[in-house]
């Protein structure tokens, strides 16, 4: 069913009287192919990835370590967490100025804010994961008289583990839309300055490239990481 | 390290750690009044700026646009969200639809709602609009989906009509998810509209931003993002507010992200 309605507004679309930067359907997907010829396509979207997945990978690392270890050290919590929650409703991108001005214009500021916006979903799951872990299972595993450090890899870091891997999706998710945002503020390449330089020079087809891009990419990662979820978590009953 | 330490002291140490490096970076010299404005100048700022009334506009066009979108989000996402998880139908065609397109930056649309609603206030609003709607959908859809079935039987078994369970079981049952939508969308709220009107605009706090940054006057983009940051922490405050008079039920003890 859904995707004959699917189906049925591609048609709608495709045939329907529509102002010039609309696009039909059919359109978009041949001036997407002939872009994928094209070397300028995948230079953008290489330089879209080198901003967006280190940035990922550094701050959920940091937000997973750190959220962890307040999870587990009392003094680190209290020392650290009222931090964390208290900016977290704060939309991290207006440091992008700032982080602009220390870190210059290039790639550096760009890393830093997508990591800085990726760290604090990992680091609330990761610390509400920690806090989560069921008393009695710890109990258990000191009356059999496993070490700390064994309890936190054996008990604390499995029950913890889906809801750092639940926040990986959304910080993926993050990621891109803050690469997206800080490349349409300011870059000289990548998928967000390509949109941006497409639309003001009328560029309605390079537009919607992008825009494709852009989509695959996002959609694509969200498969890897639902995937990478299900195969690490292969031990647990409820899908994460 | 005593308890009472511990609990009083610490929450504290961090922020005024960073604050006292801050200072001491802005006073060294070593780098330029650009890079760290002394927190005396951010905080004179600060006061500027709700001593000016046109800057109190901006934020008023800020925090119109970002509510704006978020309620109409709000409406629309708890009727899509709720029609999903109490029919069968409407989730096979609509669940591939939000599912798949969940992860891909909505942002990428901005400039076509430029083309198509203007550049003023209603394309930002409804790009907030777009990015709000899908938190309050999936969330809904998945607390509605999971009404437990005991009740809804109990419900039925005593009479109740379709409005009624709806009204008394289904909803009830589904607030704390809606909450938790509305949790995760505010923020998103504020992150679009800033941007937004970072990348065009000629008002709202994100123009501010980027107006006084090409100013060179960093002091006051600091002091703007101390009040943007403000607002986004007063709006989520005001969420968790609300959710606890509605739900007075059920105890706020996990954060949804």
């Amino acid at each position: 069913v859904g995707l004959a309605v699917l189906l049925v507004v591609l048609v709608v679309w495709q045939f329907a009287p529509l102002p010039d930067f609309i696009l039909p359907p059919l359109q978009i997907l041949k001036d997407f192919f002939q872009a994928l010829g094209t070397a300028e396509l995948y230079e953008h979207v290489w330089a879209s990835l080198k901003r967006s997945l280190p940035g990922w990978v550094i701050g959920s690392a940091l937000g997973a370590t750190l959220g962890l270890a307040a999870g587990v050290a009392r003094w680190f919590d209290r020392m650290f967490s009222p931090a964390v929650f208290l900016t977290y409703p704060v939309p991290k991108i207006v440091m992008l100025p700032i982080f602009m001005i220390w870190f210059g214009i290039g790639d550096l500021s760009k890393v830093l804010i997508i990591a800085l916006a990726c760290f604090y979903p990992v680091f609330i799951n990761a610390y509400y994961g920690v806090r989560q872990t069921r008393t009695i299972l710890v109990w258990s595993a000191l009356n059999m008289g496993a070490s700390r450090a064994e309890i936190f890899r054996r008990v604390v870091l499995p029950s913890a583990a889906p809801m750092i891997l639940a926040s990986l999706r959304v910080s993926l998710a993050l990621s891109f839309i803050v690469m997206f945002a800080a490349e349409m503020i300011n870059a000289r390449s990548g998928l967000g300055h390509l949109t941006r330089m497409a639309e003001n020079s009328l560029r309605f087809d390079l537009m919607y490239v992008a825009l494709l891009a852009i989509a695959i990419l996002g959609y694509a990662g969200d498969r890897l990481v639902r995937y990478a979820n299900r195969r690490l978590l292969a031990w647990q009953e409820q899908p994460a | 390290v005593s308890e009472r330490f511990s609990r009083f002291v610490l929450p504290f140490a961090l922020v005024a750690a960073a604050l006292a490096a801050w200072e001491a970076a802005a006073r060294s010299g070593l780098w330029s009044k650009l890079l760290f404005p002394s927190l005396v100048n951010i905080s004179r700022e600060f006061v500027l700026f709700f001593s000016r009334p046109e800057s109190l506009l901006e934020a008023w066009v800020s925090l119109t646009r970002a509510l704006g979108g978020f309620a109409l989000a709000a409406v629309v996402g708890v009727l899509i969200g709720m029609l999903m998880g109490r029919s069968k139908r409407v989730a096979e065609v609509l669940d591939p639809f939000f599912s798949g397109t969940y992860a891909v930056p909505k942002l990428a649309l901005f400039p076509i709602f430029i083309f198509l609603f203007g550049i003023g206030s209603l394309s930002k609003v409804a790009l907030v609009f777009l990015e709000c709607l899908y938190p309050i959908v999936v969330m809904t859809y998945s607390g509605a989906r999971n009404v437990n079935k005991v009740l809804l039987w109990s419900a039925q078994n005593m009479g109740a009509s379709r409005a009624a369970t709806l009204r008394r079981v289904v909803v009830p049952a589904t607030a704390p998810f809606i909450f938790a939508g509305f949790r995760i969308a505010v923020p998103v709220a504020m992150i679009v509209v800033v941007i937004t009107e970072m990348v065009s605009s000629a008002d709202g706090l994100g123009y501010l931003v980027i107006y006084s940054l090409s100013s060179l006057r960093t002091d006051r983009m600091l002091a703007v993002v101390v009040v943007i940051a403000i607002l986004g922490y007063l709006l989520d405050k005001a969420v968790v507010l609300a959710r606890d008079r509605l739900i007075y039920w059920e105890k706020l003890d996990t954060y949804y992200v």
